[in-house]
């Protein structure tokens, strides 16, 4: 059977991007154009159209390592051919729905390491911020450039099984993607070209000239061109690729921890024509590799020295450390708490309900109920430390259930949702998987989205996961502009 | 620029370079130890070029026990063709955004087909394509690096490791003609021109009179011929000085220095002297001076001041030693 009919397509009993609830095969009228080009494809233009974009990412070197496999074990992030629509109305909702977010996000960072109002108000406790795997002592009282935290966030967001919109874990570290994002354009620009023009999508080719300029707003000298730097783990790293791509499209060197030098205070890259002043570094790096001297002391990534210019206010770090208090799945919980306290408004995407194991009603409720809960660790990410209870062996709810037993801060709760599903190609015809949307939102001078995001699907049958390193590959995200 | 994306860039343009004179060794190797099964002179050419390639010890010491395996696909030694071809690949990788996206592909697709499951089956029949591809690529290499990026910094730090690479291997071959212990016969000289890839233009200059005398004058003396020793380091000498701004004639490094002299050299003496003087003797006088300036270039722009004392406990340092 053809690859690209849709002749057994079945949405069963889920939210299907395409069809919407119903099962009489009635499309939704701004996916037509690009399910009648599918659906005439011939096998063999199919093929071919499908062969060509493999062979564009393994040849332009579109990959990304898989850890625990053999060091270094390149491989292309799979990708689908069918693009993921989304209307113009209700991206404008998803968009404002994600600036309310960041805003109070980096409101609530600049609270906690300024005092806290938030916890002597009582609306978040204290242990909760103050254990937090990923809070940073060191940043208490210190004044960030432009009181901007986050400058990169990444808010996973999933739809249900009435197609509404919900939060699924904010990523307000290094959260990665934006490459694939730039590159499956690409590649389905020239795949269905008169397609997508008829369609009149909305371009996504400036983020990196936007990610420039808000890198460029922190810079600590006023000059006309600050010296802007991506730091990277290196080579080996899963996202390396990235990292190159975005450091080439944005025209600024890449550097790794042994380039730079920090020497009294300030930063420096080594050039051929000796040291060159850095102002502001876009780190791909984690808070405890960035200096053997503040924090991890074995890191052979960082550069030592780097934290005492940062805290000097002579080099601008983007994404600011300790913002992985934000990413914590405990503090996640309190976010629709941190928009009404800090914005006075309701959340306009709502999140999942969250049931926090260091609390004893919903510890006890979670423990009797692990087969119908997703338990998640609460500083995991990458779809690791995950039990998803429906499918879950009764020795993997035991082990969860006495890991819970030890470490009940550490671990967290939800419903299981259904996530939507998306048409999507399959050996034997199309078939409907899992998905969900990696939006990058761009704090700089304004707050700034690209429309869409990076579409995750879970392609394996019935699988929820849709992380890369858990076979999970990638669509096209069409923002329609009308 | 970056210190350490001038030395990827380096080692890339070198790493290419090694791979496409290695391969070019195997390949007319293999034909002449043909040529020699008729003839009544017994050569171990293979064992020569592994003395040449300082790898005698590295060839004992592999699983490999086959002479044009071990050369082609050892994964221990740092000079087989894959060893090479991986090395060049992954210093790009690490300077994607320096290059253009043609090089790129050309050599991250050489990668996958010598790195693929099937590639041993594919050699084993038809090992010419194998040949034909990696000299083709280490070409068109050169071709994108010329024709599609910046004629700036990276690329001269490119041009010198591809020149220095290309003057090791000049000389190499030059000096396993006086390993033989014999004078060479016309089989062993058209051999080094083929792995020079000099033959024809050999033959245009001095009509088909073949002599080590001829020989060696052609590629070391060679004004105009590209894998001549003078052209390659005149190249280098032009590189250094387009690097540093200072002008021809005068130094501001040891890497300036030393090729100076050596150029001063190859350009004001001849093949008579350097005969008299012992062809083994000079060449390997040569060649040492040629490492030095490799090293020298290193501690100019990828050291610093401070770490030129320590270079052990540099982990830059450390890296440069492995690769080379």
């Amino acid at each position: 059977m053809n690859p690209n009919t849709f002749e057994n397509y079945q949405t069963e009993n889920f939210f299907d991007e395409m069809f919407g609830n119903s099962n009489d095969s009635n499309i939704f009228e701004f996916y037509k154009p690009i399910y009648d080009r599918i659906t005439d494809l011939t096998e063999s233009e199919f093929e071919q159209k499908k062969k060509q974009a493999d062979s564009s990412f393994l040849e332009h070197g579109v990959t990304f390592t898989v850890y625990g496999d053999d060091i270094g074990t390149e491989r292309i992030f799979p990708f689908d051919l069918v693009p993921r629509v989304i209307p113009d109305k209700e991206w404008q909702k998803v968009e404002q729905g994600l600036r309310q977010r960041i805003l109070a996000l980096n409101l609530f960072l600049n609270d906690v390491y300024h005092g806290g109002k938030i916890i002597s108000d009582g609306v978040i406790p204290e242990e909760v911020v103050k254990t937090s795997a990923h809070f940073r002592k060191e940043m208490v009282g210190f004044d960030v450039p432009q009181d901007i935290y986050i400058h990169v966030c990444g808010s996973d967001l999933i739809r249900d099984e009435k197609g509404k919109y919900l939060v699924l874990e904010d990523n307000a570290r290094c959260p990665s993607g934006a490459s694939y994002l730039l590159e499956n354009r690409e590649i389905m620009k020239k795949t269905f070209p008169r397609t997508y023009q008829k369609m009149s999508v909305r371009s996504v080719e400036e983020y990196p000239e936007i990610l420039l300029r808000s890198l460029e707003n922190l810079t600590p000298r006023k000059l006309q061109k600050p010296v802007c730097v991506l730091l990277t783990p290196g080579v080996y790293n899963s996202a390396y690729f990235e990292h190159t791509f975005l450091a080439r499209q944005m025209g600024i060197e890449i550097v790794e921890g042994k380039d730079l030098i920090a020497i009294d205070g300030f930063v420096y890259m080594r050039t051929t024509q000796g040291l060159v002043q850095v102002d502001v570094i876009y780190r791909r790096l984690d808070d405890e590799f960035l200096d053997p001297l503040f924090f991890n002391k074995n890191s052979l990534l960082g550069v030592s020295g780097l934290m005492d210019a940062y805290l000097k206010g002579n080099v601008a770090i983007a994404n600011g450390i300790g913002t992985g208090v934000v990413d914590d799945k405990v503090t996640y919980a309190y976010v629709p708490e941190m928009i009404h306290y800090y914005l006075g408004q309701d959340p306009m995407i709502e999140q999942v309900p969250t049931y926090l194991c260091w609390r004893e009603k919903d510890r006890k409720f979670v423990l009797e109920n692990l087969s119908e809960l997703v338990v998640k660790s609460a500083n995991e990410s990458g779809g690791y430390g995950m039990l998803i209870g429906n499918i879950s062996t009764q020795k993997e709810r035991e082990e969860f259930a006495s890991r819970i037993k030890d470490n009940p801060r550490d671990y967290i709760a939800q419903p299981i949702i259904s996530l939507s599903r998306h048409p999507t190609f399959c050996p034997h015809g199309v078939e409907g998987r899992h998905i969900d949307l990696r939006p990058f939102i761009l704090y700089g001078e304004d707050i700034e989205i690209v429309p869409g995001g990076l579409t995750r699907v879970a392609l394996e049958k019935n699988s929820l996961v849709v992380n890369s390193s858990q076979g999970g590959g990638s669509k096209d995200t069409w923002v329609l502009s009308n | 620029m970056l210190s350490r994306v001038a030395d990827n860039l380096y080692w890339m343009s070198r790493y290419v370079e090694r791979a496409e004179g290695v391969t070019r060794l195997v390949e007319v190797n293999r034909d002449t130890d043909l040529e020699f099964y008729a003839s009544e002179i017994k050569r171990d050419y293979w064992q020569s070029a592994l003395c040449a390639m300082c790898a005698v010890d590295d060839f004992a010491n592999d699983e490999i026990d086959d002479h044009e395996l071990f050369i082609l696909f050892s994964k221990k030694w740092s000079s087989s063709v894959l060893t090479c071809i991986n090395m060049a690949r992954e210093n790009a990788r690490m300077v994607r955004d320096q290059l253009s996206e043609e090089i790129w592909v050309e050599l991250n697709n050489l990668y996958l087909f010598l790195n693929s499951s099937t590639f041993p089956e594919k050699f084993r029949s038809d090992p010419e394509n194998f040949f034909r591809r990696t000299i083709r690529f280490s070409l068109v290499f050169q071709g994108l690096s010329d024709a599609t990026i910046h004629h700036d910094e990276g690329w001269r730090f490119m041009s010198l490791g591809r020149y220095l690479e290309r003057s090791d291997q000049t000389s190499r071959v030059i000096d396993t003609l006086t390993m033989l212990g014999e004078e060479p016969t016309r089989l062993d000289l058209i051999g080094a021109l083929r792995s020079c890839s000099a033959l024809s233009a050999y033959r245009r200059q001095y009509q088909g009179a073949l002599s080590l005398r001829n020989v060696a004058d052609f590629l070391l003396f060679s004004r105009d011929f590209p894998r001549s020793l003078r052209f390659a380091v005149s190249r280098i000498d032009t590189l250094l000085h387009e690097i540093s701004g200072v002008p021809s004639g005068n130094f501001s490094n040891e890497a300036e220095r030393l090729t100076g002299s050596a150029l001063a050299q190859l350009n004001f003496s001849g093949i008579e002297s350097l005969l008299a003087d012992g062809l083994h003797e000079s060449i390997d006088h040569l060649q040492r001076k040629l490492i030095e300036v490799g090293q020298s270039i290193f501690e100019t722009y990828v050291l610093l001041p401070f770490e030129i004392k320590n270079a052990g406990v540099a982990p830059m340092a450390q890296r440069q030693m492995q690769q080379q």
